[in-house]
């Protein structure tokens, strides 16, 4: 079974994103985390194809969580979406340079995690 | 399987199950059924439970009044009142969470929904916002219900017209032009469409019974409305019946909003664009109505102009870097339209010169009176002599001799007076010569025969003008110039001055008023430069010369390119695209038309 991981520290934005991954086909297996430390433990044991990743986060923030799981070559299949705040685009360059591979602005489009999630687990 | 299955997580599950074991009967198994699954079990016995098992308690578990799973115990013998009891206990808190969950969800729910509709107002807002145009706002909003979007079998937007007519903008769907057309034929859109602004948007699920097109079987419709004021209208139609959902529905109200101010927008920008351009058409017209002599000319030379334009815009190769858009043909054409319109503050004696001699009115004809005292004089003269018996025979011919000598003068000063007729040094003495001589008027005072004005007017070496005149004619690119300085043209509209102003620019920089060499000269202004000589020289009828066939006037601007008046590549691209033969057909007389063989033009 697939998995797909998300790390945020708000409540509402993991709540929110699980229930809108649970309109996916084949159920895949949605994972939380609710800091930085605690999402890069997720991710390196439970290796998910995908993960949701929030930039502004208490313990470790977002851009590290995702230079360290680039680094780690057992973590390659692993899709990074970085969760942006409005306004706060210009982040972008940064989550490229910790190698993140797409960029979702917070709120988000439901319809758009859902291609998003579709297209990315289909290729995995 | 029911959602109700995610509600509550087997983990939570399993430690509650955990905790719930000390309170039963020791041998009591249970499991939890949620949405047609089971989602916990105590141990193996537990996981063979279900409702069917001989007496398994059921304790019902419910979302919204109905039954969506339960807790299952099977109590030992002799355990039953202590587990009816602990499974009271158990159900009232598994219950407690799926409400709670439940009604969690509902407001996440309505947040997504929330953020959902923020999403398209987001994409919407850039896509209806993209262009000016109401067909192009139109297509936008079609956009979001097509196939793709919202999956409507058919779309259109109509737009209602001054008159309350309904104007189909845009459509979708296999034939849909006709579907809609018809549509809006129908008493049912009749009815639709007389209180649209009041009705408000709505669904008919099933069109069966209703007077509209048999392709319909469902249709939602939503006015198009903004500042009180109804605009047009959106509707989407469905092959089936029972297609359309309230979700549906609130996308339409959602983007028909959005779309009907911006085709507000759309439709304020048309009148303005409107507004302008018959303005700049009313200006045009004035310049050309000034002078009988050029009528038309303001609105032959943006056609010219645009054509040759559209070719450098198509040209690949020393235009290649000539590109245009929307926005720059409209400055082109507008600079065209008003390159002369310096010349309302030129007076039309001067634009409509067609003599030397010509003042508010022609002087030639004073000057012919005068010979005409001349030859009175010179007949009294003849008489006198033959009346005081002098040699008769001498006095005819003396007489015949001066009439001759007059009438050869005139005839020269006729000559002189037509601007075709360039003056030589020899032709200056001869008119100073004549003017020299005097008339007498009855009080016996004399007057030269042709004034100083006259003398310096039919000295002109070319063309009619004396060199004032030709300034004052000159300065109406200056006026040009000056009068659109002071409209504000909008950004896209910026270069109209430029573009309008040097018309009279020449290459090697002895044009006016700014006298610019070609490389600062945009191409817009050489391309109006040409189109002003083009225009002139091909026009119908001036007063100082004769119409010209399109070979001399070709001929003309060949020479005009050789001596660095005229842009040489804009000339030859006038030729190899075609253009001057195109305008011909369009604009010129047939006797004016002749073979040109552009070959000899070309690249010289």
């Amino acid at each position: 079974m697939k998995t797909i991981a998300i790390v945020d520290d708000e409540v509402h934005i993991r709540a929110l994103l699980e229930q809108t991954l649970e309109d996916l086909d084949d159920a895949p297996e949605i994972l939380t985390a609710v800091n930085g430390a605690e999402g890069l433990a997720l991710i390196e044991r439970e290796r998910p194809s995908l993960v949701f990743l929030d930039v502004m986060m208490p313990l470790m923030n977002g851009y590290e969580v995702c230079a360290a799981v680039r680094k780690n070559p057992d973590l390659a299949g692993t899709t990074i979406v970085m969760l942006t705040a409005k306004g706060q685009e210009s982040d972008r360059a940064r989550g490229h340079e910790a190698g993140a591979h797409h960029f979702v602005t917070k709120p988000f489009d439901p319809d758009e995690i859902l291609e998003l999630a579709r297209k990315v687990l289909a290729a995995s | 399987m029911s959602k109700a299955a995610r509600y509550l997580k087997t983990a939570w599950l399993s430690r509650q199950f955990e905790l719930a074991r000390p309170l039963l009967p020791a041998g009591t198994a249970l499991a939890l059924w949620l949405g047609g699954k089971k989602l916990a079990e105590s141990d193996a016995a537990g996981a063979d439970l279900s409702d069917a098992c001989p007496g398994a308690l059921s304790f019902a578990l419910t979302l919204d009044g109905e039954v969506v799973g339960a807790l299952l115990l099977l109590p030992p013998a002799g355990g039953e009142a202590q587990c009816r009891r602990a499974g009271d206990f158990l159900a009232h808190g598994l219950q407690g969470m799926l409400d709670a969950e439940h009604a969690r969800r509902a407001i996440a729910q309505e947040a997504l929904e929330g953020y959902r509709e923020m999403a398209l107002l987001q994409r919407a807002a850039l896509e209806l916002n993209d262009s000016l145009k109401p067909a192009a706002v139109a297509e936008a909003l079609l956009k979001e219900f097509d196939d793709r979007k919202m999956g409507a079998d058919y779309g259109a937007v109509y737009q209602f017209e001054a008159e309350g007519k309904a104007q189909l903008m845009r459509c979708f769907g296999a034939g849909a032009d006709d579907a809609f057309d018809r549509f809006a034929d129908s008493e049912f859109f009749a009815g639709i469409a007389a209180d649209a602004a009041k009705a408000g948007a709505d669904i008919v699920n099933d069109l069966s019974s209703l007077p509209t097109v048999p392709e319909f079987g469902s249709l939602l419709w939503r006015p198009l409305d903004a500042h009180g004021k109804n605009l047009g209208l959106l509707v989407l139609a469905l092959q089936r019946r029972g297609g359309f959902t309230a979700g549906d529905m609130k996308r339409a109200q959602t983007l028909g909003s959005m779309a009907a101010a911006s085709l507000h927008n759309a439709q304020l920008y048309a009148a303005e664009q409107k507004l302008f351009q018959s303005f700049v058409d009313v200006i045009a017209a004035a310049i050309d109505a000034k002078s009988r002599y050029t009528s038309g000319h303001c609105q032959r030379v943006p056609k010219i102009a645009m054509l040759l334009a559209e070719a450098a815009h198509r040209d690949e190769g020393r235009f290649a870097q000539f590109r245009l858009d929307e926005e720059e043909r409209k400055a082109i054409e507008i600079a065209a339209k008003l390159h002369d319109c310096g010349k309302v503050v030129t007076p039309e004696w001067i634009v409509d010169k067609a003599t030397k001699l010509d003042g508010i009115f022609n002087r030639i004809g004073l000057v012919a009176l005068r010979f005409e005292l001349l030859r009175r004089d010179a007949l009294m003269e003849r008489d006198r002599r033959l009346a005081g018996g002098g040699d008769s025979a001498s006095a005819v011919r003396d007489y015949r001799a001066r009439l001759r000598k007059l009438d050869e003068d005139f005839a020269f000063l006729e000559k002189c007076n037509q601007g075709a007729e360039s003056v030589s040094a020899a032709h200056v003495d001869r008119i100073r010569e004549i003017a020299a001589r005097n008339w007498c008027d009855s009080n016996g005072r004399a007057f030269p025969l042709l004034s100083e004005d006259e003398v310096y007017n039919l000295m002109v070496q070319r063309g009619t003008l004396n060199p004032e005149e030709r300034k004052i004619i000159e300065d109406h690119a200056a006026h040009t110039i000056a009068a659109l300085k002071q409209i504000a043209f909008p950004r896209a509209l910026r270069n109209v001055t430029e573009y309008a102003g040097g018309h009279h620019e020449h290459m090697d920089g002895t044009g006016y008023p700014w006298g610019l060499t070609r490389e600062r000269l945009s191409i817009p202004t050489r391309i109006i430069a040409i189109a002003d000589i083009f225009e002139a020289l091909t026009a119908p009828d001036r007063p100082y010369r004769k119409p010209n066939t399109l070979n001399s006037a070709i001929g003309i601007m060949h020479r005009m390119k050789l001596n660095q008046h005229i842009d040489g590549e804009l000339f030859d691209l006038l030729l190899s695209s075609g253009v001057y033969a195109d305008y011909a057909r369009e604009h010129l007389a047939d006797s004016q038309i002749d073979d040109v063989d552009i070959g000899r033009y070309l690249g010289q």
